[in-house]
């Protein structure tokens, strides 16, 4: 026999509790925030454009007609240092104008970006660029001009253009850096000067800069136009490689 | 009394369930398919080959069986010439994998242009039309041949009246489009329903592709030099002595175009044809064509876009020669590094290749002749 005092505690326990759970039910979590990257171009800091031409760290004049690289993944740090990633892959051409690259991101403050430059091994090989639908960057189309083989997989950055060995001479020899496979897979990190507030459903921008002299030479590398104008890094082609290095510090970011 | 009411009553429910039932049967129906109500066109399943990407069709131009046969009517229809003696497959040649096997096609007035008639192979795939791409969408590409003075010479009202007043053509489109008013640009649907449905994709090397047959060695060979970077690498940083043929004519999709724009070297002034940077009014453009596809190349001839080449030889001996400079000369054309270098026999084993690539189910394909 159970006392009907007992009966009564039972009840308040078993009201408390599932009041409980109706009176306090997880939070809904706020719908995402988007964060834009525009794409700026530069040669040594000044504003560049494809189709320029400048000048490299060895006084050759240099025109660039055909800038494109893949970024795969774009991650954000937030504040308790958790990296929150996405899906998404990116090809960005310079010669359009007006790129960038807009992620959703969950609302919180941001301190870091990191992005793959190139596609990991996994989206990268041994994938048919036809199994995609013809918007996306890794399709037949969308990645037109920028796909080896199944094999070889794509080409991470294409830097393509026109150079001179002498000022005020016409541009006719030709440069074609094209990198990748997977051991071209580098890692850019950048920490935030100031940190990115993401709010729900709104759009936050930043602004990733892109030196493209910084392609050629660095703090302990460097590369000569006229000694190495071509490098097709498929077959383990080192010039490949230096230049995916290189390209690791040629990056800025700001907030706005 | 109340019997009587209770009989009225159960009458008058069996009334309203029967006029609420019939309306409901009737909202379930939709009152006809089309707008005036003629029967509905056919939807037509088109086939991806394996290998293949999707191929984006307009949502306002769906295939349909009949829309496709009445494009195949009108790609072979004299009538859309301003003198009835030319059709679109006047200078699109099934036994040419539909090019032009002369250099320039002569229009109804005998005058000639200034390129070689494109191919149409594959072609609901591209995303852009002619040599200079100047066609952003097929239905546009196919609008222009028509009233160009140099092709076919029709204004298209004429074109159109001459359709709407034939004997068959009205009652085609109503079936194809539910319309009675033809338009051009209904026309120009039906011809890109048409060479949409025109699809390569049974080569041998289509064949081999999906493990059906095998490459003798030559071919084989020929595809090795296809795939491998080009020149000498004592000249050529990364040279392998290769064609260098893959990266303008991949074969991602198996398509082996890019559909991008270049300059191969073949001029180095673009007074006479600027290509692409007509339509893209940038200097930095001239010169620059859109990559053919080499599929069916050996049915191709002549070759580029000015058909200057009448021989796959003659086309290897361009690039094994590396062409000549000029301010945009692609970066793949080994101009100041000697050319391809292939020997002799590689580039018979190349060709050998490129020959893997005809398709000759495409061109007698019954489905693509001329009905008429």
């Amino acid at each position: 026999m159970i006392p009907r005092a007992q009966y009564f505690v039972f009840a308040l326990l078993f009201i408390a509790l599932t009041g409980c759970e109706k009176c306090n039910p997880e939070p809904e979590p706020l719908p995402d925030g988007s964060v834009r990257l525009d794409m700026d171009l530069t040669w040594e800091s000044e504003p560049y454009a494809v189709q320029q031409v400048a000048t490299d760290h060895n006084g050759y004049p240099v025109r660039l007609d055909n800038l494109q690289l893949y970024v795969a993944p774009l991650e954000l740090r937030n504040n308790a240092g958790e990296w929150t990633t996405t899906d998404d892959v990116f090809l960005v051409d310079y010669s359009v104008h007006a790129q960038n690259m807009t992620i959703e991101v969950e609302p919180g403050t941001y301190e870091a970006v990191r992005f793959g430059l190139g596609l990991p091994p996994e989206i990268n090989t041994d994938i048919d660029p036809a199994s995609y639908p013809n918007d996306h960057p890794l399709s037949v189309l969308g990645s037109a001009g920028m796909f080896w083989t199944w094999a070889s997989g794509y080409i991470f950055v294409k830097y393509e253009g026109k150079f001179a060995t002498e000022q005020g001479t016409q541009l006719l020899e030709s440069v074609s850096y094209h990198c990748g496979t997977d051991a071209s897979y580098r890692t850019v990190t950048l920490e935030l000067p100031t940190p990115l507030v993401v709010a729900s459903e709104s759009e936050t921008q930043a602004t990733l800069t892109f030196d493209a002299a910084k392609a050629l030479y660095g703090s302990t590398d460097a590369i000569d136009l006229a000694v190495d104008p071509v490098t097709h890094n498929a077959n383990g082609d080192s010039l490949g490689g230096r230049m995916m290095d290189l390209l690791i510090n040629a990056w800025n970011i700001e907030v706005q | 009394m109340i019997k009587g009411v209770n009989k009225r009553i159960g009458l008058y429910v069996l009334a309203v369930l029967a006029l609420t039932g019939c309306e409901r049967c009737q909202d379930d129906v939709p009152p006809c398919s089309t707008p005036d109500c003629s029967p509905a066109a056919t939807p037509y399943t088109l086939e991806i080959p394996p290998f293949f990407p999707p191929m984006d069709i307009p949502e306002d131009n769906p295939l349909t069986v009949e829309g496709v046969e009445l494009g195949r009517l009108l790609f072979w229809e004299k009538e859309l010439s301003i003198d009835g003696s030319m059709s679109c497959g006047s200078c699109h040649l099934p036994q040419a994998a539909f090019a032009d096997p002369n250099t320039y096609s002569t229009g109804v007035n005998g005058a000639q242009g200034i390129r070689n008639a494109m191919a149409l192979i594959n072609i609901g795939w591209a995303p852009n039309y002619f040599w200079d791409g100047r066609g952003l969408t097929l239905e546009e590409q196919i609008l222009e041949p028509v009233e160009h003075p140099d092709e076919m010479a029709l204004p298209w009202s004429e074109a159109v009246d001459r359709l709407q007043n034939s004997s068959t053509y009205p009652e085609l489109f109503q079936v194809a489009f539910a319309e009675d008013l033809i338009t051009k640009e209904l026309v120009a649907k039906a011809i890109a329903q048409f060479l949409r449905t025109m699809v390569s994709a049974d080569s041998k090397f289509d064949q081999w592709r999906r493990g059906e047959t095998q490459l003798t060695d030559e071919e084989f060979a020929g595809y090795e030099i296809f795939l491998r970077e080009g020149g000498d690498p004592e000249t050529t940083p990364g040279g392998e002595f290769g064609g260098d043929c893959f990266h303008c004519h991949g074969e991602a999709g198996l398509q082996f175009s890019d559909y991008l724009f270049r300059n191969n070297g073949l001029d180095s002034t673009f007074a006479a044809d600027p290509g692409h940077a007509a339509v893209s009014g940038n200097p930095l453009d001239s010169g620059k064509f859109k990559t053919p596809t080499l599929r069916n190349v050996a049915l191709t001839a002549p070759y580029m876009h000015d058909g200057r080449f009448t021989t796959l030889e003659e086309v290897i001996g361009h690039y094994n020669s590396g062409g000549v400079p000029s301010a945009t000369v692609d970066a793949f054309m080994k101009v100041s590094t000697g050319g391809l270098q292939l020997s002799p026999v590689q580039q018979t084993q190349l060709i050998a290749f490129l020959h893997t690539l005809t398709d000759t189910s495409f061109t007698s394909n019954p489905a693509f002749q001329d009905p008429h």
